[in-house]
């Protein structure tokens, strides 16, 4: 009785390894942790790929650049992982750069969303941008800025709503969701390398069910970005003989539906603060100026989007309610170029 | 009382344990709008039929469903029980399987399934050779700490909700009712655990019903969360919403940078005990239709925990699995509604003839 207790004791301490889950471990120092992939396609049938992985030796280069080709994405993935020299580890990638050949072509970006989406190794949350340029120059570029750490590219994205209100942040699994969205359409931000700093920012590239349909500046961008968050914080406008930043917004959306027919009034009120103004501007002239801008800009990219049926505004979504399901996916095509818009904007001077 | 708290726990977590995974997929097959709309009905009739078997119970007041099918005959017994039997055993083959799958790709990417499945098997085994007592006295933790992990879940994935997603908010029709995927969905239940535990503690309906309430709440949380973030044209392309769901939340400043794992490890407790009971509910048919000599439920619950093992191992791939552990549901839904009504017909009769034995 007294042996077989000790026998059970030890039998439960014994299963307490399997508790660590450790099937076969590789130590982290022994691991490589691509941060950033970059994906083109080099000709009609081969892609290429580009790992981005910082290394921790000291006094050397921070970070190093992988590239493969091959027929498939999944598969140079795996190539990738054979001929370097540790293990691979994708789970902490943390943006995918797309190289615009490849961005355009409806069906390839359709595809490689899904296969984004669907591994298991790759994260849902990894940021999305896309590139005019060869990616592996664009990581050249990374590495030979003396102040750049591996790092640094990420936070390029995460600065946050305040201080880079023109960037905006896409992530794959939004990317996928747009795949298949009957009312909504999202934008990607496209980026370069700098001449000074590690990237530049020039707009974003509106996309349709995985089609682009357009590309937008960082100027414009920001209005996609104040619709989808309803924020407008840290918006800085030049008005010619003022120049305001936006301190706090808040944006109001009805929508209503005359006899198929769309309409929206929204309402944006802004709380400015003016940084700098020639002598003898009023008050009153840079309200009037500030909303006849915001309104003229809003109409223009408003315009161009219908005539693109492309619903960068997401305004399909407060259609939701009032449109039946199986009508719904005609949203784009039939609702969304008769749609009324009525944008009204209202100043305050802090 | 305690006793009866802790069935009702352990009914709770069973119901959590059969829909966590499969229950949000089917109903956004069912219907492209107004979603609360099924979940409800789905919870009426659930009612509905647990209240038909509670009133047939409620006629027979010492016996568990085992002595009320011997009752009616031994070869009525055999035919009700084994069947159920073999249902029970494809159960928990698949919803390990899984889960096993599951939990793998979550955290342990390089574990094969077959250990993941042998673990959660093995624990389940234990679980359920020790008998009804440790199951009950284990399901007061395991409510606790995967109800506390749900709702870390749940409400870490509201940065991603848009509300908008979700309409139109109520359905164009009611043809749901006469889907074939509506009568699958019968299966995420586990009424039938209740007329197998011990007769002296039987639940009141009062407290039934909270605790059926407390089940829907918990539907309406998995069906909508994905539904929320995505929405129900994108939702319709996964094999598992809930999971896809809990993936797209990015918590930077947190300290594991996924908390999918937290989704990963409710879904290891609540499968660990439900599997437990299914095993358990296993031994007590086979030791009470059987009455050999050295007779013990545990040497069968280990055979059968084998069987369940080999068959969930045999199973090719994920489509088969997710095909399988639809019709395995889809049976299990059909005892679901012929066990609670054969039982309600029999005490009826035997009521009658009783009474009329009296009166003579």
């Amino acid at each position: 009785m007294k042996i077989n207790s000790y026998v059970r004791i030890i039998v439960a301490l014994i299963s307490l390894i399997l508790l660590s889950g450790c099937w076969d471990i590789k130590e982290i120092d022994k691991r490589n942790f691509p941060l950033i992939i970059g994906i083109s396609k080099e000709n009609k049938e081969e892609y290429k790929v580009s790992l981005h992985i910082p290394t921790s030796e000291k006094g050397g280069k921070m970070s190093r650049t992988v590239s493969q080709k091959g027929t498939n994405v999944s598969s140079i993935l795996g190539q990738l992982r054979t001929n370097i020299e540790d293990a691979v580890y994708y789970k902490q990638v943390r943006l995918i750069i797309i190289q615009n050949k490849l961005a355009n072509d409806k069906e390839d970006l359709s595809e490689l969303i899904k296969f984004l989406m669907k591994s298991k190794e790759l994260p849902s949350i990894a940021l999305i941008a896309i590139t005019e340029e060869n990616i592996e120059k664009m990581f050249s570029n990374i590495n030979g800025k003396h102040f750049s750490h591996t790092t640094s590219i990420i936070d390029y994205f995460y600065k946050g709503a305040d201080w880079a209100p023109e960037i905006s942040t896409t992530r794959i699994w939004e990317v996928y969701r747009s795949l298949f969205s009957y009312t909504k359409d999202i934008a990607i931000p496209v980026v370069n390398s700098g001449k000074d700093t590690i990237l530049n920012y020039e707009g974003a590239a509106i996309l349709k069910n995985g089609k682009i349909t357009e590309k937008i500046n960082p100027s414009e961008n920001q209005f996609v970005i104040l619709f989808k968050n309803h924020n407008a914080n840290g918006i800085i406008e030049n008005l010619g003989n003022a120049s305001i930043m936006v301190t706090n917004s808040s944006l109001k959306i009805k929508p209503s539906m005359l006899t198929s027919e769309p309409i929206v009034s929204s309402n944006l009120s802004l709380k400015i603060d003016i940084l700098e103004r020639k002598e003898g501007v009023t008050n009153d002239q840079i309200q009037s100026k500030l909303e006849k801008q915001f309104k003229k800009q809003f109409y223009d990219m408003l315009d161009k989007a219908q005539k693109n049926k492309t619903d960068i505004f997401g305004f399909g979504q407060h259609f939701r309610n009032q449109i039946p399901f199986h009508e719904l996916k005609n949203w784009r095509e039939e609702y969304y170029p008769n749609l009324k818009v009525n944008f009204q904007v209202h100043v305050i001077i802090e | 009382m305690t006793q009866r708290l802790q069935i009702g726990l352990v009914f709770i977590t069973m119901s959590m344990g059969f829909g966590f995974l499969q229950y949000p997929n089917l109903i956004f097959k069912i219907t492209k709008t107004g979603h609360f709309v099924v979940v409800l009905s789905y919870g009426l009739l659930q009612m509905f039929l647990m209240i038909i078997y509670k009133k047939g119970l409620n006629y027979f007041p010492k016996q568990d469903i085992i002595d009320i099918y011997l009752k009616m005959g031994r070869w009525v017994a055999f035919i009700f029980l084994i069947p159920y039997v073999l249902n029970l055993t494809a159960l928990v083959a698949m919803s390990l399987r899984q889960h096993a799958e599951n939990i793998g790709s979550i955290f342990l990417s390089r574990t094969p399934d077959w250990s993941i499945l042998i673990l959660l098997l093995f624990i389940s085994t234990f679980t359920a050779i020790k008998g009804l007592g440790t199951i009950l006295r284990s399901s007061f933790f395991i409510f606790f700490i995967v109800n506390f992990l749900v709702l870390f879940v749940v409400i870490s994935s509201i940065v991603n909700v848009d509300f908008k997603n979700a309409l139109p908010a109520y359905p164009s029709s009611l043809d749901f009712l006469t889907k074939k995927d509506f009568f699958y969905l019968m299966g995420f239940s586990s009424i039938l655990f209740l007329g197998f535990v011990p007769p002296e503690t039987k639940l009141k309906f009062g407290q039934l019903f909270a605790e059926w309430t407390y089940v829907i709440f918990f539907y309406l949380a998995v069906v909508y969360l994905p539904l929320f973030i995505f929405g129900q044209e994108t939702v319709v392309t996964f094999h598992f919403p809930a999971k896809d769901a809990v993936d797209s939340v990015d918590i930077n400043w947190f300290i594991f940078n996924q908390q999918t794992i937290f989704f990963g490890m409710s879904m290891v407790g609540l499968t660990i005990l439900l599997n437990a009971v299914l095993l358990w509910i296993i031994g007590q048919i086979i030791r009470k239709l059987f009455n050999w000599q050295r007779n013990k439920p545990s040497y069968w619950i280990c055979a059968f925990s084998l069987i369940a093992f080999i068959f969930a191992v045999s199973v090719p791939n994920l489509a088969w699995i997710e095909k399988l552990s639809l019709w395995s549901a889809g049976v299990h839904a059909y005892f679901i509604v012929i066990i609670p009504f054969t039982i309600f017909i029999y005490g009826v009769i035997a009521n009658r003839g009783m009474t009329g034995y009296e009166n003579k």
